[in-house]
């Protein structure tokens, strides 16, 4: 019995210098495993309990567990304060915190459908919806319906690629308000994003292949201040609210009475020294598109009653939008899209 | 159309402020794309030379004495030689301002001058289209007066855009009406000859055939006795100012005339009509035209000429030839004031590849009323140089009036949202040449003037009265949109895509939807290509998506866009994704992709987040794949794309050091969003087991997942194989799959015991099925 209670102490002593000298929690663990795991130094001297006298085994249990408690408050102390250690070692770090950062694989979409996406929401939130048609469209709805008939001179002005004897791809977005009210009776309010093609040559200024927006909205008391408000809304939403916005009487052969919207130049707001500001010309208005109160023509063609029915439509480039609103160049970028242009613009 | 406000300024009492004149006719319709500004002129008169003799010290040049109206005349020496005693002629004052210089008082070889006697380039104008020398002005002109007021030098020279539907504004008279109008001052029409109470010449009036429709109106005047010289100065000026070379009396009054009225006229030498008849007609196949700018022009029937008889002296609304030109000797033409089908002129422009002043006003179809306003301008101008005019004839179409116009108040209100007095509607109206009449109830009864043709219906007329009354006036107010049941579920599914796809890490670009080479037997052709690079629709993304990579190199991208197809005679388009990446070459493990694998796993979390349904893939047969590295991609059994590795042979044409993995989607073929509903978990632990299969190396992944969750039982919560192998432990053709089978049950915890089950289970259902066998 006192050769056990001898061991026993022997043991804690060991145990006591190994936990201490333990740096880590891995080795505090490999102390553990070593005196009080499952193959342990205490499991070997349990093994001897049945040698003892029948008498002495209750007390030798009891002194073994004694040990065992102890043991295990001293690991306790150790592993508290090996983590001590730990956290004191972290809290030691110090790092330089303008060291360049880790840039994520980001995404992004393009400027266009920024653009788009911006001015559809600002449409949808006014209750609008938004429709998205075909680019290779009959003449019926890119001329005709319109109220362009062939030979009209304005044809001209739409200088298409042709497909077939009768099939182009659009030059414009309005072939989406023959479509959309040929197939729905009015109230309509749609906007209609699209791209469209015309045969211009490329340059800083002009793609052949580019994107509008196009609205409409018809109903029975609908009239050209509405189409003010709305398209003046438009223009605080992409350039900021002291953006003014001007309507000029023009000619588009689907609107009368029609008119070209222009807005105020975001780059020198009209305040360019003697007409070079490189974005507007010096005029200090940017041309956003036409627009103009629906002819009462096209609102014959898809059966509308044009003494009950009114509305507005309008069409603006948004590669022209996206020039005025990033300041870009040439606006070929958009259409060359290259990583760089796209990560600036994300 | 270039025109000087000073032009303007003769027919309308409109502001002195030349900014506010350009920022009128914007807002009344009438862009300024350039407003040229003057050079600062002043001092400078007019003066006569009223004695002129040679310097006494220098023999080139000579002293004038100029009588400028008031005091002394003054004593001026001068280099030019055009001078002589009598002329009326320019003079820059001591004090005076040019654009280069400043006139002193100044001694020449001992004589003192005072003053400079100056040439047209000393006004700022073209020096080429005048006189060498001192400018020439008329002998009528006042002495003393101030020659930049008297020709309007300082006023700005503005390039106006006129729309197509405004042929009578393409005129200086038709925009200063505009702004008569606006400003709301009265309109001076420039004098007209009309009257010819005398007795009539007796020579041969000019006789006209029209064979052709689209000769719709001839008005031909004859004129004798014409002495063809300089125009007068006024003239002269102003021409130059609008950027039209003056050239003699007789031209300067056709350039003037169609300037000032938008009536494009013709002059023809009399005495080189042979018969004496002018006549209207298409041209000859192969006839021969040599025009005023020295081409010699073979032609076909779609040119309309005018012809006498015996080949065509004109090209219908485009240039004469130069054999009727009128010339020094010229002293008897014939005027022709005509009126054609725009189209037909646009057309044979086109054709001839010739545009000029003329053709540019006929493709607009002015009115025919105008030819009585052009023709009846050109004989005031031709008599007051001496002319003798034989009374206009008139051929084609009468002028016909135009019905009136039922204009209801209510509309000008429901259309425009502004209300505005009818007094002051029908003042508008008025102003821009209407006759306003009232037509019962609050309607009037608006007849159009014959010069506009395009004021047809109420909404023409509103317009009009919008534009005098200023855009600007109108309000802007926001609608109150009606209710209405129009969907934007196509424009919500692609914006769901891009936006997820930039949440995975691709840059959405845009390329070129045309392209160089057709792709495909079914390419769509474009008929009418800007260049051989652009002659094609694109009929998928593929080659647009790889020219980026091979410009930009390595980057994630994606494109949403239309791609065609020409299906029988029609044109058939659908709405495409592609996105991908490049990744490494890797020859190592012929069996395995990661970048494929990667791949698909972004293809699925797009389709899942955009349709809230799993996509499966099987091997696929897309043209554009490597034969072995491609799938087919369905939802619900229904094929919605397919993705892969681009064809290495493909990659390397184009430059590319890795491959190039592209997934393709039909966005039109997606279901429609399903919403995922949630499962609570078992609150009872779930256990796994692995198993190592060695199978066939043709027994695909998805094969053995399915027929291991089959054999596991009904709680068999997920099976996905995790590892691949092959090689020499496992034997050739034949590859170990690891395959982690996941238990859990509702009720209850799974035992061991069950777990070893479905091991059992699973061992011998794939065993019999691909003769499987476990790897140890
Ligand atoms: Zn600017």
């Amino acid at each position: 019995m006192t050769q056990l209670t001898q061991l026993l102490a022997e043991l804690q002593e060991r145990f006591g210098a190994d936990a201490d000298a333990a740096i880590g929690e891995q080795a505090l663990e490999n102390v553990r495993v070593a005196y009080l795991g499952r193959n342990g130094e205490v499991t070997k001297i349990r093994r001897t309990i049945g040698t003892l006298p029948a008498a002495e085994r209750p007390g030798a249990g009891k002194a073994i567990n004694d040990a065992v408690a102890a043991m295990e408050e001293r690991l306790k102390a150790a592993q508290a304060a090996v983590e001590s250690r730990a956290v004191d070692a972290e809290l030691a770090a110090s790092i330089d915190v303008t060291f360049p950062a880790i840039a994520p694989a980001a995404g992004s979409i393009h400027p266009v459908r920024r653009i788009i996406e911006e001015s559809c929401d600002y449409f949808m939130r006014h209750g609008f919806a938004v429709v998205v048609g075909p680019e290779a469209e009959p003449d019926y709805y890119n001329f005709d319906a319109l109220n362009i008939p062939s030979d009209h001179p304005s044809r001209e002005s739409f200088d298409s690629f042709w497909l077939t004897d009768s099939v182009l791809l659009r030059p414009h977005t309005s072939p989406m308000q023959i479509r959309t009210m040929q197939e729905h009776r009015p109230p309509i309010a749609i906007v209609a994003p699209g791209k469209c093609f015309r045969r211009d040559a490329l340059d800083a200024r002009h793609l052949f292949q580019f994107h509008q927006v196009e609205g409409l909205l018809v109903a029975d008391d609908i009239h050209f201040g509405h189409l003010k408000g709305m398209l003046t809304g438009l223009c605080r939403e992409l350039f900021g609210s002291g953006q003014r916005v001007r309507f000029r009487p023009s000619y588009f052969p689907f609107t009368e009475p029609s008119a070209e919207v222009d807005t105020t130049c975001p780059k020198c707001r009209g305040e360019s020294a003697e007409g070079r500001c490189s974005l507007c010309g010096g005029s200090g208005w940017i041309e956003l598109g036409g627009a103009g109160m629906v002819h009462p023509n096209v609102l014959r063609e898809v059966g509308y009653d044009p003494d009950v029915y009114s509305g507005w439509a309008f069409g603006f480039g948004v590669e022209r939008l996206g020039l005025a609103r990033y300041r870009v160049d040439d606006i070929r970028r958009f259409i060359s899209s290259e990583p760089d242009f796209l990560a600036q613009l994300s | 159309m270039r025109v000087p406000i000073s032009w303007l300024r003769e027919y309308a009492a409109i502001p002195a402020d030349d900014a506010a004149i350009t920022e009128r006719l914007a807002m009344l319709g009438f862009p300024v794309a350039e407003a040229e500004s003057r050079p600062t002129l002043s001092g400078v008169v007019t003066g006569r030379i009223v004695g002129l003799e040679k310097h006494p010290n220098a023999d080139r040049l000579q002293v004038g004495r100029v009588d400028v109206g008031a005091g002394e005349p003054l004593t001026i020496a001068t280099a030019a030689t055009n001078v002589a005693e009598g002329q009326v002629i320019a003079v820059a004052t001591v004090g005076a301002q040019l654009p280069a210089l400043r006139i002193e008082r100044r001694t020449m070889r001992g004589v003192v001058s005072h003053g400079m006697m100056i040439s047209a380039e000393e006004l700022a104008l073209p020096a080429e289209w005048f006189e060498d020398g001192i400018l020439q002005l008329d002998q009528t002109t006042p002495l003393g007066a101030d020659v930049v007021e008297l020709f309007g030098l300082a006023s700005d020279v503005l390039d106006v855009e006129i729309t197509a539907n405004r042929p009578d504004a393409t005129s200086v008279v038709g925009l200063a009406r505009e702004l008569a109008a606006s400003y709301g001052v009265p309109l001076h029409l420039p004098r007209l000859r009309d009257s010819y109470d005398e007795p009539e010449p007796t020579g041969e009036a000019p006789r006209v055939a029209l064979q052709s429709t689209d000769c719709h109106r001839f008005v031909a005047q004859r004129f004798d006795g014409l002495h063809v010289r300089p125009s007068p100065a006024w003239m002269r000026i102003r021409l130059a100012l609008a950027g039209q070379r003056p050239i003699n009396n007789a031209v300067d009054v056709s350039n003037y005339v169609m300037l000032e009225t938008g009536q494009p006229l013709h002059f023809y030498d009399a005495s080189r009509i042979r018969g004496g008849t002018l006549t209207v007609r298409s041209a000859h196949e192969g006839e021969k035209i040599v025009t005023l700018d020295g081409a010699a022009r073979s032609l076909s029937p779609l040119s309309l000429v005018i012809a006498d008889d015996r080949e065509p002296l004109c090209l219908a609304g485009l240039m004469g030839s130069a054999s009727s030109e009128v010339t020094h000797s010229t002293s008897a033409i014939v005027v022709e004031a005509a009126n054609f089908s725009g189209a037909r002129i646009r057309r044979m422009s086109g054709a001839l590849g010739l545009r000029t002043e003329a053709s540019a006003r006929h493709e607009k179809s002015p009115a025919p009323a105008l030819t009585n306003f052009g023709a009846a301008r050109a004989a005031q101008l031709l008599t007051e140089i001496g002319a003798i005019a034989y009374p206009p004839r008139a051929f084609g179409a009468e002028i016909a009036t135009s019905p009136p116009v039922r204009l209801p108040l209510r509309d000008v209100e429901r259309l425009l949202g502004l209300t505005i007095e009818r007094e002051r509607i029908a003042r508008h109206l008025a102003a821009l040449g209407c006759t306003v009449e009232p037509a019962g109830g609050d309607a009037l009864a608006v007849t159009a003037p014959a010069w506009r043709r395009d004021l047809g219906i109420a909404a023409d007329l509103i317009e009009e009265i919008a534009r005098i009354e200023g855009y600007d006036t109108i309000e802007a107010v926001e609608p109150s949109v009606p209710p209405h049941h129009i969907s934007s579920a196509a424009f919500d599914r692609e914006r769901a895509l891009a936006h997820a796809l930039e949440g995975l890490g691709y840059r959405e670009i845009v390329t070129h939807s045309l392209c160089g080479s057709a792709e495909s037997d079914v390419a769509v052709e474009v008929r009418n290509p800007l260049s051989e690079e652009h002659r094609f629709l694109r009929a998928s993304l593929v080659p647009g998506i790889l020219d980026y990579f091979a410009a930009n190199g390595e980057v994630r991208v994606f494109e949403i866009g239309e791609v065609f197809r020409r299906e029988n005679e029609d044109v058939g388009e659908r709405t495409a994704l592609g996105f991908g990446f490049l990744s490494h070459r890797d020859a190592a493990r012929p069996w395995k992709d990661d970048a494929f694998l990667r791949l698909r796993g972004d293809c699925e979390t797009l389709l899942r987040r955009v349709t809230g349904r799993a996509m499966d893939a099987s091997p696929g047969d897309g043209r554009h794949f490597h034969p072995g590295k491609r799938a087919r991609l369905t939802i619900d059994g229904r094929d919605v794309g397919e993705l892969g590795c681009i064809d290495p042979r493909t990659s390397r044409a184009l430059g590319l050091t890795e491959n190039a993995y592209v997934c393709l989607i039909d966005v039109g073929a997606l279901p429609p969003y399903a919403t995922p509903l949630y499962r609570p978990p078992s609150r009872f632990p779930s256990t796994y087991r692995d198993v190592a299969l060695v199978v066939r190396a043709d027994v695909s992944a998805r094969d053995v997942e399915r027929a291991v969750a089959a054999a596991a039982g009904p709680s068999c919560t997920g099976v996905r194989a995790f590892d691949e192998y092959r090689g020499p432990q496992v034997g050739a053709g034949q590859k170990s799959l690891a395959v982690r089978v996941t238990l859990q049950r509702f009720d209850t915890t799974i035992t061991d015991e069950e777990a070893d089950a479905a091991v059992a289970a699973i061992l011998a259902a794939l065993g019999e099925r691909f003769g499987a066998t476990i790897r140890t």
